[in-house]
């Protein structure tokens, strides 16, 4: 909390990360290998292989995505309700070109993400409209548009075979969504790390007053970041779209609460001014982990449900005392 | 939200002193126009033979293949029934916001009111108001909690989902082999009697020939149901069969399998008769079989609704009245039957 303002105040020059990220980073990785050996020993045969591991993180890859875009907003003190819904919609709306080639259905959806982000974000950052009801608004708004337009009917796109690649298709053995989660990983973390625009979001999320002092257009910063995320939603769209070779109008219900779960256990701070890609990374792929564990077990769903929060629980007090 | 407090009482005494008017004296009605309806109840059920009927129907926001059908349904019958007025509202998605909005649907003076609760013990005190009020209530697919709260109710047997297609299952399996099962929402009725009826038909028939190696929620979703399946084709190296608790879920769950190329290992079976099911079923492979949960409901009790409000009851039936319960039941949909009632899928 307090490098924020500092760094807003010594300009551009300072570098944004602290220590204490970089100790829950590593708090982190001892949890995923804690729930690895855990995992191991209890599941011997199916856990902890190469293609058990692989499906883990291809599942992680939609939440993944929408979590990266969602630290970017987390980091400057907002909260985006509605990347579930708008992965529907922006599926939906990438389903409207069924006919016209895969190309047709990524700019489909890449339009209505940006869109529906673009929305938010003027909503936010020129409206004054305080994040969470902007989004919740969105939230509503984007399921209706996609049951609208889709007439309520899931769309084919089985003929699609570039699209479906990204559920289906890999590369040297890894699958071709895993590739897109750590390429958009990678990317965000030079993006929030080494690049001004990064410290900007940082700065405007630790002390928006500061910031604008420092002379940060902070609107301008605060409008970006929503239509961010609305890019990192067609990316999901797309990646979802693949996997299940239909769009949906009713997929992507309550991701918003497990990217934000992800970005908050990885260590982003919830007021901002604070955020670690890595920390989302292994936030993120700790709950796919967890859920393919449960469900390896086939525990029943309401100690499913406990153990999962103790889990969480667990995973945030070990990283407090670190 | 302080308007909307605000206009459920007003309109419910509207509705109350409409009513009272009519029974008072019948003669005011003549002078009132928007008031013949009310002339009708004073008769009993037996409202006028030429007049339209008004027809007032709830239900919860389409978010899911099943419920939009069950609105397109009702407005579809009522507009082919040609003498009936249909006052429609839905698109809410929590039982108090339903409850309102039937308040206000009731203040139109409606003769009869079609209702699909979003809970049934939650929408039960409005229903009780409407037929104190003498506006008879038709519940479609939840039951109410009260038997006095409606005149009819229509339902889809959930139970017998469950029972026929662990039936099928025995018969295709031959009591042997690898099941998993995946339900719908944990800690719902609708999930509860779709897993009841499958495990009971499975011990009864089977004992411990078929072991269902797998049984997890996927709360009616594809995307869900995809992952939830991927998961359990990790753990499990033979699987023979799957049976899905609703078929848009299943969409996800044939998604994994075929996604892991594993399709000729096992087959899978669907709930509720959507179209894209039947089209699954109708080209052959995983997809083999559906049971019958069908929107058609909805129209049906629009045309219950209208004969109790005509005081008729079903032509085929010897009862002068419609009867107070109907279980539609689930009928089984495979290759064999698939053309004949691919029309009924939404």
């Amino acid at each position: 909390m307090t490098t924020a303002p500092e760094a807003a105040q010594k300009g551009v020059g300072v570098k944004a990360p602290s220590r204490r990220i970089e100790l829950q980073e590593y708090a982190l990785v001892a949890v995923v290998a804690l729930i690895l050996i855990v995992g191991a020993i209890l599941e011997p045969g199916s856990f902890l292989t190469s293609d058990n591991m692989l499906n883990v993180v291809r599942q992680a890859s939609v939440v993944g995505v929408l979590a990266i875009g969602m630290t970017f907003v987390i980091a400057t003190g907002g909260i985006d309700l509605s990347v579930g819904s708008m992965v529907a919609a922006a599926s939906i709306a990438g389903g409207q070109f069924v006919d016209s080639g895969s190309f047709m259905f990524v700019l489909g959806a890449i339009g209505m993400g940006v869109l529906l982000g673009g929305i938010n974000a003027g909503a936010i950052a020129y409206g004054k409209v305080v994040p969470f009801i902007a989004t919740l608004a969105m939230f509503t708004m984007a399921r209706g548009l996609a049951l609208w337009i889709s007439d309520k009917q899931p769309i084919s796109i089985f003929n699609l075979e570039g699209v479906r690649w990204f559920g289906t298709g890999e590369i040297l053995g890894i699958p071709s969504a895993v590739i897109v989660f750590v390429l958009v990983t990678g990317l965000a973390w030079v993006l929030l790390n080494r690049t001004k625009y990064g410290r900007y979001v940082i700065a405007v999320g630790g002390n928006r007053e500061a910031a604008r002092i420092a002379g940060i257009n902070t609107k301008r910063i605060i409008f970006s970041v929503y239509v961010l995320s609305g890019f990192c939603v067609a990316i999901a769209a797309i990646l979802v779209a693949g996997r299940l070779s239909s769009a949906s109008p009713i997929v992507g219900n309550l991701y918003e609460l497990d990217a934000i779960a992800a970005v908050v256990i990885g260590g982003t701070a919830l007021a901002g001014g604070r955020a670690t890609i890595v920390g989302t990374f292994l936030g993120v792929i700790t709950f796919a982990l967890i859920f393919n564990l449960l469900t390896l077990m086939d525990l029943a769903v309401e100690i499913q449900q406990v153990t999962k929060g103790l889990i969480i629980l667990a995973a945030v007090l070990i990283q407090r005392r670190s | 939200m302080s308007l909307k407090r605000l206009m459920a009482p007003l309109c419910l005494s509207l509705a109350l002193g409409v009513a009272a008017c009519g029974g008072d004296d019948s003669e005011s009605d003549q002078a009132n126009t928007n008031t013949t309806t009310t002339q009708e109840e004073q008769g009993g059920t037996a409202a006028s033979q030429d007049g339209p009927v008004k027809i007032a129907f709830s239900a919860p926001g389409a978010d899911h293949g099943w419920m939009a059908a069950i609105t397109d349904n009702a407005r579809a019958e009522a507009d082919a029934l040609g003498d009936v007025e249909l006052i429609a509202a839905e698109g809410v998605t929590d039982s108090a916001a339903q409850a309102d909005q039937i308040e206000t649907l009731l203040a139109q003076d409606p003769d009869v009111l079609v209702m699909l609760p979003n809970e049934g013990d939650a929408l039960t005190p409005v229903a009780q108001k409407a037929t104190e009020q003498g506006i008879p209530v038709v519940a479609i697919d939840r039951a109410l909690s009260s038997p006095g709260a409606a005149r009819a109710f229509i339902t889809g047997d959930n139970y017998g989902i469950g029972w026929q297609a662990g039936n099928y299952f025995a018969d295709e399996l031959e009591c042997q082999g690898n099941v998993v099962e995946i339900q719908g929402i944990a800690g719902i009725q609708v999930t509860e009697d779709r897993s009841k009826g499958f495990t009971d038909a499975i011990k009864r028939r089977c004992q411990d020939g078929i072991e269902i190696v797998a049984s997890q929620p996927a709360d009616f979703v594809p995307d869900k149901g995809l992952s939830v399946m991927e998961n359990i084709l990790q753990a499990n190296d033979q699987i023979d069969a799957v049976y899905t608790h609703d078929d848009d879920m299943a969409e996800g769950v044939v998604a994994a399998i075929e996604n892991a190329n594993r399709q000729d290992e096992m087959f899978l079976t669907g709930a509720g008769g959507s179209k894209a099911a039947m089209e699954r079923i109708q080209a052959g492979g995983l997809f083999r079989a559906t049971f019958l949960y069908n929107p058609v409901m909805s129209a049906s009790a629009i045309r219950m609704a209208r004969l109790i409000a005509r005081g008729e009851g079903f032509e085929e039936l010897k009862e002068p009245e419609v009867p107070s319960q109907i279980v539609v039941p689930a009928t089984r949909v495979t290759q064999e039957n698939v053309e004949d009632v691919i029309d009924l899928g939404f």
